[in-house]
């Protein structure tokens, strides 16, 4: 795999923990393990969302890089993967 | 409201294309216990949830089903991408072809449209809790069903996922619905 598919993998398998853990939170917002786990995978993740943005561009309209176009459009969308980032068929 | 995230909760990678498979799956989209379903089920339900435990998780139960509508949207893209009407023929999904080309449009596999009436929204919450329940588990068999219909690991990998968060689902409404029973009684409503 690539390293930008592996990268976005990463922070998939975080961003997906985090949302199993939102659920249990919310029927269990007294569990102290759970939100302690919460907070370490969001950590995880933002640090892992900084280095892909800034390397392969926005994941989210509200990351903004310093160029002169609006990087947002750029190829490829999620359901365009076959195989990794590298062979996107368009 | 919402933000859109360019990802998919779990990875759609699907290298073969297999156009019957994608037709099966299109239930998962636009059928009776797909995913647009289940998330306008949860979306419009979660109004009239009566604590501040049950708004959520309805509210972000919800919200990940259309992630997995996105999901399943992609894999029906991904195996009927590209392929040529002559195969489509030969697969026999050439009615599918003459009403949508090779678009992802939400039907189930026999090409009935979307509808509404595949679900629910009453202003009692223990009604609504437990026809959520139903739908994890008639979601969680029609994954079963469709896990048998492929060998291919690229379509069965994000099969299990889906499955096993119907299980996820199903354990988080049972809670839910235990919590709106203690307050209710709490409050002697009946
Ligand atoms: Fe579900």
């Amino acid at each position: 795999m690539d390293e930008q598919t592996t990268l976005l993998e990463q922070i998939m398998a975080y961003d997906f923990a985090l949302y199993d853990l939102q659920l249990f939170l919310d029927t269990h917002p007294s569990d102290e393990n759970a939100l302690r786990d919460y907070k370490m995978a969001l950590e995880q993740s933002e640090n892992l969302r900084k280095q892909f943005q800034s390397k392969y561009g926005p994941l989210n309209a509200r990351y903004l890089p310093n160029t002169t176009c609006w990087q947002w459009i750029n190829d490829p969308w999620p359901w365009d993967y076959k195989g990794g980032m590298n062979n996107v068929v368009l | 409201m919402w933000y859109y995230e360019k990802k998919t909760q779990y990875p759609i990678n699907i290298k073969k294309p297999d156009p019957r498979m994608a037709v099966a799956i299109l239930t998962q989209y636009g059928g009776p216990n797909g995913e647009l379903a289940a998330s306008l089920r949860y979306l419009s339900q979660r109004f009239s949830m009566p604590t501040k435990e049950t708004k959520a998780i309805l509210n972000d139960i919800g919200t990940e089903e259309l992630a997995h509508l996105e999901m399943i949207g992609s894999m029906v893209h991904q195996l009927m991408d590209k392929v040529s009407p002559q195969e489509l023929e030969k697969l026999h999904v050439d009615t599918m072809y003459a009403i949508h080309g090779r678009a992802v449009y939400p039907s189930d596999s026999n090409g009935v449209p979307f509808t509404a009436a595949y679900l629910e929204s009453m202003e009692d919450p223990i009604a609504n809790l437990n026809e959520d329940l139903a739908a994890e588990q008639k979601a969680r068999a029609t994954y079963e069903y469709l896990l048998k219909l492929t060998d291919d690991p690229d379509v069965i990998d994000p099969l299990r996922f889906l499955r096993e968060r119907e299980v996820v689902h199903y354990q988080r409404f049972g809670e839910a619905l235990r919590i709106v029973q203690e307050t209710m009684g709490k409050k002697k409503f009946y």
